[in-house]
């Protein structure tokens, strides 16, 4: 491509820190985020405690380190009040990072030449809930009059549009696990069609309250301890909070402008399974995996980092792995697998995101981050994990898979 | 100003977003800036601290912060009372 589009800002903000360099370190010195942490229902107890009320209960959880709040307050140099969900404060303070980066903050508004799309899962859960709580359990006669604006699925997109005037194209991706990997592919997609010069892509999520945690107990997805990606006795995912945002544009345009460059977006695959609610098919991932590595040339030999989606649980990984070997062949243990979630959790709509994020740091570093809380080998995982510690790599392509529930996969390809 | 008037006028800076400097009981609201979300939001707050029931139109953009303050404190003492 003669002139490609290219990645000029990074943000992240999740359990292993308020900004991408603070994430890149915790990883490569493989401190992880995840802790057992007692989820009870607020304003409920003691109302509804008891046999017809919702029990206290603990789960292992990555919630964010530290306070994005404050954090948000002093980037922006402003009070940001309550008038946020948290998912919109990740994302927020995620855009602020990569936009700062970028050199985009000039005090001027954005304009229509900019786009903003951020993916979610869920929406504003914890405003949702607060809401349901009031109304079902306490018997309220009103809700927070914010609740619907708070909870929306592009207020993220929309808090990003007001706070730097962007008056293009804005809107919210959602494809569970995957949701911010369609955002960074349809923000290309918008610079590609000459709809927009700058992108803000990414997403957010915050499904840690007392009834998301137990809508994924219910579902038997989540592991009673730790997220150990690729690991024997693996036992599921861990939900993480969190939210990441990249900043794209033409290399032309951040060339133009004087804008460093961080790294070059150099494919993207996306495709559906069309099969199964929770369980992968090996198809589907092969194919957004193939689309990606074959529009960034990653079949020609070369070492590729690969940011796995490695959630930790028995399927995922066991088909993950496979799908590398289907599509890498004999070169297929010659690539360095990572699975940062062992770190920072299931971030759900945030995940391919932050996951770039962290990776992009790894290549900038020659350093991939190990893959935590692993116990031993699994014969059906059979690539090269990056275990024990950070190991110095020469790798200067990726590859970041996101496979969500329902089937829906997104790899994005990205060179350095 | 009484202890609760102090209260009141903390829960209107913390949900609109101004400086308590501007909240001054003689400057008219829609001086003060307060759009009708901001006033949702106040209204609500309120409602929640000391379980009032304010109505819709309890407020003239065109009354003072100190005759809003009057009305606020007139509703919790007859709950109180």
């Amino acid at each position: 491509m003669a002139d490609p589009i290219v990645v000029t800002g990074l943000g992240a903000v999740s359990a292993l820190g308020l900004n991408a360099a603070e994430n890149f370190a915790a990883a490569s010195a493989g401190q992880g985020g995840i802790a057992p942490v007692e989820f009870d229902t607020g304003e409920l107890e003691p109302l509804v405690r008891g046999p017809r009320g919702p029990a206290p209960f603990m789960a292992s959880v990555a919630l964010v380190k530290g306070d994005a709040h404050a954090a948000l307050e002093a980037a922006l140099e402003r009070r940001v009040g309550a008038s946020f969900d948290v998912f919109s404060v990740y994302a927020l303070k995620a855009a602020h990072e990569a936009l700062a980066e970028a050199g985009l903050i000039t005090g001027e508004r954005m304009g229509g030449r900019t786009a903003v799309i951020m993916g979610n899962g869920v929406g504003g859960l914890h405003t949702q809930e607060k809401a349901y709580e009031k109304f079902y359990g306490l018997r309220g006669g009103k809700v927070h009059p914010m609740t619907v604006p708070r909870a929306m699925m592009s207020a993220p997109a929309s808090a990003i549009a007001m706070e730097w005037g962007i008056t293009g194209a804005v809107f919210a991706t959602s494809s569970a696990c995957a949701s911010s990997g369609h955002a960074i592919a349809q923000g290309a997609g918008l610079i590609a069609l000459g709809m927009a010069d700058v992108a803000i892509v990414g997403g957010s999520e915050a499904m840690a309250t007392p009834g998301g945690m137990k809508s994924w107990e219910g579902l038997q997805a989540t592991s009673d301890t730790m997220c150990r990606p690729f690991s024997i006795d693996r036992d599921g995912m861990t939900i993480g909070e969190g939210g990441a945002a990249l900043v794209i544009e033409r290399l032309s345009h951040a060339e133009a402008r004087g804008a460093r460059v961080i790294a070059t977006l150099a494919g993207y695959g996306q495709s559906s399974d069309a099969f199964h609610w929770t369980q992968p098919s090996l198809e589907g991932p092969v194919a957004s995996m193939r689309q990606a590595c074959e529009a960034a040339g990653f079949l020609d030999g070369r070492q590729v980092l690969i940011s796995a989606h490695g959630t930790g649980t028995p399927l995922n990984d066991k088909n993950e792995s496979a799908a590398i070997h289907e599509i890498f062949g004999a070169n297929a243990k010659k690539h360095p697998v990572i699975a940062t979630k062992s770190g920072h959790g299931h971030v759900i709509g945030a995940s391919a995101a932050l996951q770039a994020v962290i990776a992009l740091k790894a290549l900038e570093a020659g350093i991939a981050p190990p893959i935590l809380n692993y116990l031993g080998p699994d014969p059906e995982c059979d690539v090269d994990l990056v275990l024990g510690q950070a190991r110095p790599i020469d790798a200067k392509s990726l590859l970041v898979n996101a496979f969500a529930f329902g089937g829906l996969n997104v790899s994005l390809a990205f060179t350095v | 100003m009484s202890g609760r008037d102090e209260e009141l006028i903390e829960i209107i800076a913390e949900e609109a977003l101004i400086d308590r400097a501007k909240l001054d009981p003689a400057a008219k609201l829609e001086d003060i800036g307060l759009d009708s979300v901001d006033l949702v939001s106040i209204v609500f707050a309120i409602e929640e601290k000391y379980g009032v029931e304010i109505a819709e139109d309890a407020f003239e953009r065109t009354d003072t912060l100190g005759v809003v303050l009057q009305k606020i404190n007139a509703l919790i003492d007859a709950k109180e009372a």
